[in-house]
């Protein structure tokens, strides 16, 4: 059995174990700790000069009348390897955050561990059915945490997350059909390293191409609230208990931009060539239309959740500009963006619930009572507004000079957005952390021990690990890249 | 590796692992921070001299990024222009970490302090070493957080806080200029390294003025030059010590270094260096002009080096770059002598900025009263200190190329002369004129000690015994005596009217003789600013998130749902639940699709 | 008089035709219920002649399952009538709406 398995099958024990009246805690605790040594392991015996698929595993699994046979096929290359070592890193801080004795408690770790299990499986999936599959069954577990354990409002914030993704999923899914039906019968498959080479041996027309790309990019673009299908997200992280929404934010919603970088993109080259021009405009209504929107917010959740949504349009820019830099640039973005947002996501939720509040105007001058949560926030607003030696900065970088050569107008637009998230990152740490301390938050008290700081302390160390050495991801990234570009 | 390639490196990574250290590990134990952050400097201190006196040598380049085209390394660059600026950034920073030890000797947060002033010699010492454009943008950015940091020491004051965010967005604004230049230079010559052959690629080039001036962008925000000059008076708000060495001494020159380092670039545009130096020299009147009626003694400084920073950056856009670079080293040693002066007063002050609180302290505080005495003279342009030299190069060769901004130039150099004498006379002399002032007495020895040796420094070097111009390169020769000696003649006389005036009028003066809104008001560039882009941008902002809220949120997302539920509210009329009517529906439509077929049969 | 299959169609469609009045017309379920029988069992009569006329025995086979089905429905639909009786006290059709939302 291939490593890659080990990954999926490690949250699957987990679940029975709880099943068997397992200590819950205990058992997500294991299980992520264990996929994240399993994830290390994978990445250090990963080997970057082999080409393709590595840890490949390849089952038929059925074969359903009328459609092509469905396998389970799983392997890693420099594209998902980046994203699997965020999902297990990112998982283990989610579950040590998350709250002990909180009420149904096996139920909610049980959750927790279908979104990371989801995640990884849509991750490391190299056949359509399952990319597809794996996505869904993590999006469940989402809407039932919003749903069960969020703070108010959380019925109407669920019920809109929920119709507002499975409406993206199901575009999506037309999409995907759409796909498959353009293509001549024998061709037709769901293992995806085949329909990419089918796809570049034989291009299609691109008028043929733009109508199942549509479909793609609105649903893989309603997932990473590509703008304007965005308004599910700031509302969702403002309610999402905080394990969820750094999971939600840090990782799941990946997938979309993962979608687009190992499906949509590479298999309808001309679909993106049709539609450019239009996929600019939405980015740059992610960038600077959300950039000002999120300047105005009130709260620090929702402000949160509209810069993760404005982010997202810095890795459109890369996913258009479709060349070498720009899309090393995107999936160190994605990595570098999971890891900030999570950590910022993790940062607020232990804000919101040592103080009660989360509203700019009832915070302030939480850096004299807690030393440690403003360092640690002032450092992931760093990170998100691209400082160098953080992560965010070299993917950002990378982005800006890969799309500069496409398109060098669009580019110098969406690089003001620096500028913006500049601008409401500060103002929310000076309105949170500097300034007088409000009188009734007096007796708040920062995270006490090494134990509560770990998880803050692995997001940290992760983000500045890659901003000081973009090699550690760019060595894998870059041959699989290359191999890409070459042969195209 | 050789040794001497790896003691290249120990000049950045010692106050790297100082700042770790002490953030990780030293936070509870304030001495030990201070002795791990003056050691980290003074190692870089000592490698800095090794690097000027040729022992040690350019490492070995570290590919930081490379894929597709793009390359960024990492690596050292020690030629004339760095290594004068390693040993200034390194002198004056471990004098001014010494001063620290005496001035943050009581601040709880001194730990903080020690570590993010670390950080800052880090990303300094990097941008003086860099060899390419994003190594020199990473540490650019990372002054920028430093300076950030530092400015908001004092967090708890929100007045601290606002400058902060100010400062950082300022810069950021520049940098979104900077960022773009580096783009574009990078797509005409494949490359980013500072290398003079790279120029034939742009040479003639139609864009190259919008790239050079979208590099300078970078200089205007991080060097304060109008119209990115509001945060710099704004950044007194942190700590003296901070304000010394970054607001006087280094960060803010390093906007001019850089300028020097790109100069390749530049000089490939006249319009560019016109505009360059057109920015400079309103940047130094404008500056001059308000500080001459400011009360707070930090602020006045401040003004001044903005204005000292706009004769370096008018020096630059004259092609003068090695004047300007002289004139660099000169203001780093007497501008941070006199901000450590002003910290000394306010140190046993109590923090009183006002300088019509002062007056008499000469008595009291000999030793600052002297240093400052030196600084102040170095600074006004008087003949034998330091500043008089660098100031005059910079007048001589201004004045070969724009005989305009030869006379502003002088202008501003006799206001200087006059607003420092303004600041002098009311601070040391006269009688004192509030309580704490009658009771100051001398800082403690660590505090005098930086200032004696600056003081040093400020005296002499101008001199050429000293060699700071020569070490940046063999001086010019394209003047004749004679012009120079009238240049010399004008400027000696010009500062002492100056020096003359603002001593008539304002000795033993109790309030301010006369008023000009305009200048007393900063020229009204906050209020501006106020008005204009941040009324604008919270106005888009506002109109956004209205949009988003209602057309895009309520209006579409919302309406979507409304009309489902909706066509619902509507169908379930026809939904009874009596089953007969069910079954009668069925029978009749059963029939008719029965009578269709027949008909249409 | 030779009867033909017009006649058994015509029986047939009487019969149809009666059962589908008795639902939309009666009120008591039981009532419904037996003319829903008759409604199959028109349908039986049916398949039963075209069997026999086109000499095709599926037809026939057909009629066993509809039998059979009816069988089942009877069974599981008296017993609900009973439930419902036990519930609402009535076995009239218009007391029964709770399908309505």
């Amino acid at each position: 059995m291939s490593f890659v398995s080990v990954l999926l099958f490690v949250p699957l024990l987990a679940f029975i174990a709880i099943i068997f009246k397992v200590p819950a805690r205990q058992a997500a605790l294991g299980a992520s700790l264990l996929n994240l040594f399993v994830s290390f392991w994978i990445y250090f015996q990963y080997d970057p000069k082999i080409q393709g698929f590595q840890f490949v595993q390849d089952i038929r699994w059925i074969q359903l009348p009328g459609l092509p046979e469905i396998h389970y096929h799983v392997g890693v290359d420099g594209m998902n390897l980046p994203l699997i070592l965020l999902t297990t890193i990112v998982t283990l801080a989610a579950i040590i955050v998350a709250p002990e004795g909180i009420k149904r408690e096996s139920e909610f770790y049980s959750y927790l561990l279908a979104i990371s299990l989801g995640a990884i499986g849509a991750f490391v999936s190299l056949d359509l059915f399952f990319f597809y599959i794996f996505h869904e069954f993590a999006l469940i577990p989402t809407f039932l945490l919003i749903g069960i354990w969020g703070s108010e409002n959380r019925q109407f914030v669920s019920l809109q997350i929920t119709l507002y993704l499975m409406v993206g999923s199901l575009v999506l899914l037309v999409g995907i059909l759409a796909l498959l039906v353009l293509l001549p019968q024998e061709a037709r498959t769901f293992d995806i390293p085949r329909l990419i080479d089918y796809a570049k041996a034989h291009p299609l027309p691109i008028s043929k191409e733009a109508v199942p790309f549509a479909f793609l990019l609105v649903g893989f673009g309603t997932l990473v609230s590509l703008f304007p299908f965005y308004t599910w997200a700031p509302a969702g992280y403002a309610v999402a208990p905080t394990p969820a929404a750094m999971l939600h934010a840090g990782v799941l919603k990946k997938f979309g931009l993962y979608g687009l970088l190992r499906v949509a993109i590479p298999l309808l080259p001309g679909g993106l060539e049709h539609w450019k021009s239009w996929l600019y405009i939405l980015l740059l209504g992610n960038i600077l239309y959300i950039g000002y929107v999120t300047i105005v917010q009130k709260e620090l959740t929702t402000m949160l959740g509209y810069s993760s949504v404005m982010h997202m349009g810095y890795i459109f820019l890369g996913l258009a500009s479709w060349n070498k830099i720009g899309i090393s640039g995107v999936v160190v973005l994605m990595v570098a963006h999971g890891l900030s947002i999570a950590l910022l996501f993790a940062l607020a939720g232990e804000i919101k619930d040592r103080t009660g509040e989360i509203k700019f105007s009832e915070l302030g001058g939480l850096g004299q009572r807690m030393p440690f949560i403003s360092v640690a926030f002032v450092l992931a607003s760093f990170a998100s507004i691209g400082v160098p030696g953080l992560a965010n900065f070299t993917g950002e970088l990378l982005i800006f000079f890969g799309s500069w050569q496409a398109q060098p107008w669009i580019t110098a637009l969406a690089i003001w957005g620096i500028v913006i998230s500049a601008v409401y990152q500060l103002r929310a740490v000076q309105s949170v952390f500097f300034g007088k301390l409000p009188a009734h938050l007096k007796d708040v008290e920062d995270l006490q021990g090494l134990a509560k700081k770990f998880p803050y302390l692995l997001l940290m160390a992760s983000l500045l690990i890659i901003g000081m050495m973009p090699s550690s991801l760019l060595s894998v990234i870059k041959p699989t890249v290359e191999h890409y570009f070459s042969t195209n | 590796m050789n040794t001497s390639s790896l003691l290249a490196w120990v000049l950045l990574l010692a106050p790297l692992l100082s700042a770790f250290m002490i953030w990780a590990f030293l936070k509870p134990f304030p001495f030990l921070s201070q002795i791990v952050s003056v050691g980290a400097c003074a190692i870089s201190f000592l490698i800095a001299i090794g690097v000027a006196l040729g022992s040690i040598h350019e490492p070995v380049t570290i590919n930081w990024i490379d894929i597709g085209g793009l390359t960024v390394q990492l690596g050292m660059v020690f030629d004339s222009l760095s290594k004068v600026m390693l040993l200034v950034v390194t002198g004056v920073g471990l004098m001014i970490h010494i001063y620290s030890m005496g001035y943050m000797g009581e601040d709880p947060g001194r730990s903080r302090f020690f570590a993010e002033l670390s950080l800052f010699m880090l990303s300094m010492l990097g941008i003086v070493v860099a060899t390419n454009f994003i190594m020199m943008y990473l540490f650019w950015e990372l002054v920028g957080v430093s300076s950030y940091l530092l400015i908001g020491f004092w967090f708890e004051k929100p007045s601290a806080a606002n400058a902060a965010t100010k400062a950082f967005l300022a810069n950021r604004i520049g940098d979104f200029g900077f960022l773009l230049g580096i783009i574009m230079f990078w797509t005409f010559t494949g490359s980013l390294m500072f290398d003079p052959s790279l120029s034939s690629y742009f040479k003639g080039h139609p864009l190259v003025t919008i790239m050079a001036l979208l590099l300078f962008c970078g200089c205007v925000g991080k060097s304060a030059q109008i119209p990115l000059h509001v945060w710099l008076p704004d950044a007194m708000e942190g700590p003296t010590p901070v304000s010394a060495l970054i607001h006087a001494a280094t960060m803010v020159a390093a906007g001019v270094y850089m300028l020097c380092r790109i100069f390749f670039v530049l000089e490939q545009s006249e319009q560019a260096l016109e505009v360059i130096a057109w920015t400079g020299g309103i940047t130094a009147l404008v500056a001059a002009l308000t500080a001459t009626q400011q009360d707070d003694i930090k602020r006045i400084l401040a003004y001044s080096t903005m204005s000292q920073l706009g004769y370096m950056v008018m020096a630059v856009g004259s092609s003068a770059t090695i004047a300007a670079m002289f004139h660099l080293c000169t203001h780093a040693f007497f501008k941070a002598l006199l901000f450590l002066g002003a910290g000394s007063i306010l140190h046993v002050l109590h923090h009183e900025q006002d300088i019509w609180k002062m007056g008499g302290l000469w008595k009291k505080m000999p030793l600052t009263f002297l240093t400052f005495f030196i600084g102040t003279c170095a600074l006004a342009g008087v003949p034998g200190f330091s500043g008089f030299y660098s100031k005059d190069t910079i007048l001589e060769m201004v004045g070969e190329k724009n005989k305009m901004l030869f006379w502003l130039g002088l202008f501003t150099a006799g206001l200087t002369a006059f607003y420092m004498t303004r600041l002098f006379v009311l601070t040391f002399m006269g009688a004192p004129k509030s309580e704490v002032a009658e009771h100051a007495h001398e800082s403690p020895f660590v505090m005098g000690l930086p200032m004696v040796v600056l003081s040093f420094f400020a005296l002499v070097g101008g001199y050429s015994v000293v060699g700071i111009e020569k070490a940046l390169g063999t001086t010019h020769e394209a003047m004749s005596q004679a012009a120079k000696l009238n240049v010399m003649i004008l400027s000696v006389l010009v500062g002492l009217t100056g020096v003359g005036i603002g001593a008539f009028a304002y000795w033993n003066k109790q309030k301010e003789i006369v008023i000009f809104p305009l200048f007393k008001n900063k020229f009204y560039f906050d209020e501006l600013y106020e008005l204009t882009l941040l009324k604008l941008q919270q106005l888009l902002a506002g109109v956004f998130a209205w949009l988003d809220e209602w057309i895009i949120g309520f209006g579409i997302v919302r309406g979507s749902a409304f009309l489902v539920s909706v066509g619902g509210e509507l169908l379930r009329v026809f939904q009874t639940g009596n089953i007969r009517s069910y079954a009668f529906i069925f029978g009749a439509g059963a029939a008719a699709i029965l009578v269709f077929f027949l008909i249409s049969s | 008089m030779q009867i033909g299959l017009t006649h058994y169609l015509t029986a047939s469609g009487i019969l149809f035709a009666i059962g589908l009045a008795g639902i939309i017309l009666r009120r008591d379920m039981i009532i419904i219920y037996m003319c829903l029988e008759i409604m199959l069992n028109a349908a039986n009569l049916a398949l039963v002649a075209f069997s026999r006329y086109n000499s095709n025995l599926s037809g026939q086979v057909l009629v066993f399952f509809v039998i059979t089905v009816a069988a089942a429905e009877v069974a599981v639909g008296l017993a609900l009538i009973v439930a419902l009786f036990r519930v609402k006290h009535s076995t009239k059709a218009e007391d029964i709406t709770l399908l309505k939302f």
